[in-house]
This record gives C-alpha cells, structure tokens and sequence, in this order.
C-alpha cells in the first residue's frame, strides 16, 4: 500500500473506530475462557436470578452464569468468521489470479462455477447440510466459505486481468520471469488492499450466518452461541431480563458486526481507486 | 462480471444456463443428501425429534427416502408437489408449503420494494449533495445501520413496540376467527406486517442506500452531465433522466447477488414476529427434525430466488438501452 492510503486511513474516524471495536472484542474472544468467572456449563446456580456481586450479568433458566456464556459465545461467533473469512479469502485470491493470469479453459470452468454458487442462496445449502448430518461448526464455516469465495475470485481476477497489461508486469514478462514469479512477486503482493475488502466482507457475512444459524437452532445446543442466547432469552420476555440477559448478546453481536462493516466500508471507500478518483474530482 | 463484456445475446444465453445449472444443482443435492448418510437414517434423525413415529410411518418415510427411483423419478415427484407427508405437522408437505408461501412473499416483496426505492431516491439525493452535512449524516446513519444484524433490530423492536408499548401484535399475520369486511382485514394484516417489515426495511434500506450513493458518484462524472448542464435542463431533470438512470444500473445488478444473501434475514425476522411464513414454517420444522419439511422449504425457495435473479437479468436488459439496440 502507498503512504498516502496509509495516511488517508489512519484519519478516517469509520475506520479507526471500527479498528479499535475489532481489537478489543478480538481480544476479548482471544482472553474469554480465562476472565470467565465460570464454566458456562456449570448448571448449578439459582436459574433466572438477577445480577449481583458474584453474577455480574444474573444466571439463565438452566442456571447458568450468563457473563461467562456470553464470553464463550462470542469466541465462538469470532472462531467461525475468521475460520469461514480466511478459506473464502485464500481460495477466492487463488482462483483469482490464476484464472485471470492463465485464462482459456482453466478460466472458464472457474468463473462459470462461481457464477453458479453466486446464484445459490448460502444459508439454504448450510441449512439443508445442518439439519441432515448436524456437524461441528468448522465444517459448517467451511462449507459456507466454499459457497462465498466468488465474489472475491471474480475482484482479484478483474485486477489480475489489469495489471497483465501494465508496463512492469509486461516489462517482467519480457524479461524472462515465469508465470510462478509474476505472481509471486508482482501479482499477489500489488493486490494486497483488495484482500483487505474482500476478508472484511466474508467475516461479517460469516458472523452474520453463524447468528441467524444458531437463531434457528441449527447447532449443538450445548455450543455458546450469540444468535442462541438471544433465542433462549426471547422465550422469557416477560420477565424482567431484557437488559442482563437479552441486551449483552444483542449489543455485542451488533457492535461486532458494526465493527466490521466499518472496517469494509471505509476500506473500499479509501482503497477502491474507482470510487476515489471520482470523490477527488468531485471535491474541489 | 465478465458475462457484461461479452455480446449481450450471449450474456442473457450465458445467465440464463448459469440459472438452470444452479437450479439443477440444488435439486440434486437436496435429492442426494440424505442418501450420503450411514446406517438407518429415519431412526437417527427422529430420535432426537418430539414425534414419535408409529412402526407404519417409520416405514412410509423409509421408503421415501431409501428407494432406489433414481434423479428421474425424483424430479417427476417434485413437478407434481408430491413431497411427501410431514409427520410433525399432520399435513401433506406442499400443503404447509404453500400455505406459508405468500405471507413470506408479501414481506419480502413489500421490504424489497420500499427499501429499494427509499434507498434509490436518498442515494441520488445524497451523491448530488456531496461534501454537505446532509449527505455526511446519511451516510454515518446508513452505515450505523448497516451494522445492526436483522437479529438485532428485530428483537428490539418487538420487546419494544409490541411487547411494552403494545401498539402492535406479537405474533401471527392476521387476526385469527375475525369475520369483518375487506378493508378491515387489509388493515389487520398491515397492523401484523408492520414490524416485520420495519425490522427488514432497517435491514435493507442502508445497503441499498450506499449501492445507489455510490453508483451516483460515479456517474455524475460522465461527460454527458457536463452536457445536460451546458444545455441548460432543469437540475431535476438532469438529476433523474440523466444521471439516477445510469445510477440504477448497478443497483439492479448487485440485487440479484444481494438476494441470496437477503434470504438469511427474512427467516429469522419471520421466526422473532412469529409470522407465519417459510421462514416460521421452517424453524418449527428444524425444532421437530421433520426432514421433508426442511428440504422442500430449501429447496423451493432456493429455486424462487434462482427465478427472481434471472428476472432481474431480464429487467436490466430493458432498462439498459445500450443492450437491447445492441443487436
């Protein structure tokens, strides 16, 4: 990245924002099984009690420490976006560019199979493979990556196609570099703010998934889960538990989220040259 | 997307096998699934479900899914809405289906509609006033919302509207056994859809709003705006028959894409409103593992959604001049 789009970042308030909510819930997720004051599974407390010294955020229906759940909960959601956003990334950026770079026939089955899974609703494949062979989360996050990379392959291999016809890469080419080395060396790094964008992009969706999965009870009940938390809360409404047991999963889940659309958004604003150059010329 | 680059014959030729080939994915895997699984799979699956199972229809379900009819005879049940018998919910599975079926379509078309066009005239609006506070507090609230998932908003609004406030049901799309004249019931069922539909309208309008802001700003750059001005037509005119219709463009692309994603939102709304739709239909169905329910929710709306994006492919073909005189 050029200094002047590290400059641009480093004052734009969305990103910033959006960087230190990241880091800290980060964090938090990395840190969580050792700050729980108790094992979310430990049943043995007073079911549906409100907060007190030892309780910071009360005790569930099954009697469970609700702060020491959400902590888990969140690494959990975190664990399955980056898990999902880190496969989409690495197979969309590598069907990208060799598609891109060697075209024909390789180029064509690529883009005609991402073209179908784009069509594909990704919550209706995860669903249907949830509800049949109920498997472990990681399994689940890959498959919805495996659903997700074409968006990202189809950005990398539109930039791919452009920098073939620059100078120094033609230069290179000239000069007797092999494919491996062009890539190597002047495609994949020169690509590095479009990983940015596209990464950003897959772990809100994946986060966003693994909620509305674990909403819909689509997961091991024993796993914590934002999305379940929320669920479970919602059959005792009338009760007085909105704001220690129905709010924290909702506020962290919505700022997690919101971090990271912050992050994507801003990024694409500062990084997609498109868009710049038309908001430069616009301001005098 | 490369299929734009290419003659506009062969785009509408290309999106089209791309939709049959998706289409035909999906029905194989809903059709191969279950067969991948080891051992007994009806007793697997039920064990864990709230319906017991008389030995007939344990024997009725395995014959339904273990027979060896192959893809064929397969597809011919599906065209024919025999999807089998839901044991969970004591009815033919087509019949919960579409049963279900226009509650979500009602949602999700009003949803669509309203944020698509609030989005579209606010995008234009705000990418005309660029650099103003206007458009800076548009955008800092579109992406604040953004950030909040459906989840979020929906729950929210329904603990505080309906619950605390009680201005609006907590459940259903109707007012059950009320026999009153036909505007009553328009009413009664817009009372129930409104915070379903706020929920889904927060959801949308924001990202709808950005896509169309940020479509605008690049065409506000074209050469031919300098023109419109230099010819000196009316800013609204300039605004709307110049720039928004090339503006819109994009919008009606990304839609199709966005859909699929959309879906997500729309079943757990549906679930939080306890509104009687697929979405509903198939959380209850999930509680209760009733698997033919399941799949023939997946697997319809999938295909509903393949046909609402190649719809669009169509539309921007009409609303693209640059494609239908490009023959």
């Amino acid at each position: 990245m050029h200094g002047k789009t590290v400059k641009d970042l480093k004052h734009n308030p969305w990103f910033l924002t959006g960087l230190s909510l990241t880091g800290f819930f980060f964090v938090l997720a990395m840190v969580g099984p050792w700050v729980a004051p108790f094992s979310p599974w430990d049943i043995s407390f007073n079911p549906i009690s409100p907060p007190d010294g030892k309780h910071l955020l009360g005790v569930n229906d099954g009697g469970q420490d609700i702060l020491s759940e959400l902590l888990y909960a969140l690494r959990n959601t975190i664990t399955f976006g980056l898990l999902s956003g880190c496969t989409a990334l690495v197979s969309g950026v590598l069907t990208g560019v060799l598609s891109g770079w060697f075209g024909g026939l390789l180029d064509a089955v690529l883009m005609r199979i991402a073209d179908i899974l784009l069509a594909i609703p990704a919550i209706m494949i995860l669903i249907l493979t949830a509800a049949v062979f109920r498997p472990s989360p990681a399994f689940l996050a890959l498959i919805l990556a495996s659903i997700t990379w074409p968006t990202i392959s189809k950005a990398i291999r539109a930039q791919t196609l452009t920098l073939k016809n620059s100078l120094h890469v033609k230069a290179a080419f000239q000069m007797g570099a092999g494919s491996w080395y062009i890539i190597r060396h002047h495609l994949l790094p020169e690509m590095f703010p479009l990983y940015l964008i596209g990464f950003a992009a897959k772990i809100r969706m994946a986060m966003f998934m693994e909620a509305s999965l674990a909403f819909l009870g689509l997961f091991d009940p024993s796993r914590k889960s934002l999305g379940m938390m929320i669920s479970y809360a919602l059959n005792y409404y009338y009760l007085d538990i909105w704001w220690n047991w129905l709010m924290p999963p909702i506020l962290c889940l919505s700022l997690v989220i919101m971090a990271i659309t912050f992050l994507a958004i801003s990024l694409e604003d500062v990084l997609d040259p498109r868009l710049r150059e038309a908001v430069m010329e616009k301001t005098p | 997307m490369d299929i734009g680059q290419r003659h506009p014959k062969s785009r509408w030729l290309g999106a089209t096998a791309t939709f049959i080939a998706a289409a035909v994915a999906m029905i194989y895997l809903s059709y191969a699934l279950p067969r991948f699984l080891p051992g007994d799979f009806v007793t697997a699956a039920y064990s864990g479900s709230n319906v017991t199972l008389t030995a007939e229809q344990e024997d009725s379900l395995r014959s339904l899914y273990s027979q060896d009819a192959g893809f064929g005879s397969y597809l011919v049940r599906l065209f024919t809405l025999d999807w089998g018998y839901s044991h969970a919910f004591l009815a033919p599975v087509s019949d919960l289906f579409l049963g279900a079926l226009p509650w979500t379509l009602l949602l999700l078309g009003a949803a669509n509609l309203i944020s698509m066009f609030a989005g579209f005239i606010t995008g234009v609006e705000a990418a005309w006033r660029h650099g103003t506070r206007t458009e800076k507090s548009l955008i800092a609230g579109a992406m604040v919302f953004e950030g909040i998932p459906e989840i979020c908003t929906g729950v929210i609004l329904l603990v505080v509207f309906s619950l605390n406030l009680q201005w609006f049901p907590a459940a259903g799309a109707e007012t059950a056994y009320a026999n009153g004249d036909l505007l009553t019931r328009i009413i009664d069922i817009g009372h129930h859809l409104a915070l379903p539909l706020c929920t889904l309208v927060l959801a949308y309008l924001p990202g709808n709003f950005l896509l169309a802001r940020n479509s605008m700003m690049l065409v506000i750059k074209a050469p031919y705006m300098v023109t419109a001005r230099a010819k000196g037509l009316p800013p609204r005119r300039i605004r709307y028959a110049h720039a928004a219709r090339n503006a819109l463009l994009p919008v009606v692309t990304r839609f199709g894409l966005r859909l699929a994603f959309m879906i997500t939102g729309a079943l757990v709304v549906e679930k939080i409103n306890s509104y009687p739709g697929l979405g509903t239909l198939l959380f209850n169905a999930i509680q209760s593992r009733d698997l033919p329910v399941i799949q023939a929710v997946v697997l319809f709306s999938s295909l509903i959604v393949l046909t609402v994006i190649l719809g669009m492919e169509g539309l921007y073909r009409i609303i693209d001049p640059r494609i239908r005189h490009a023959r």
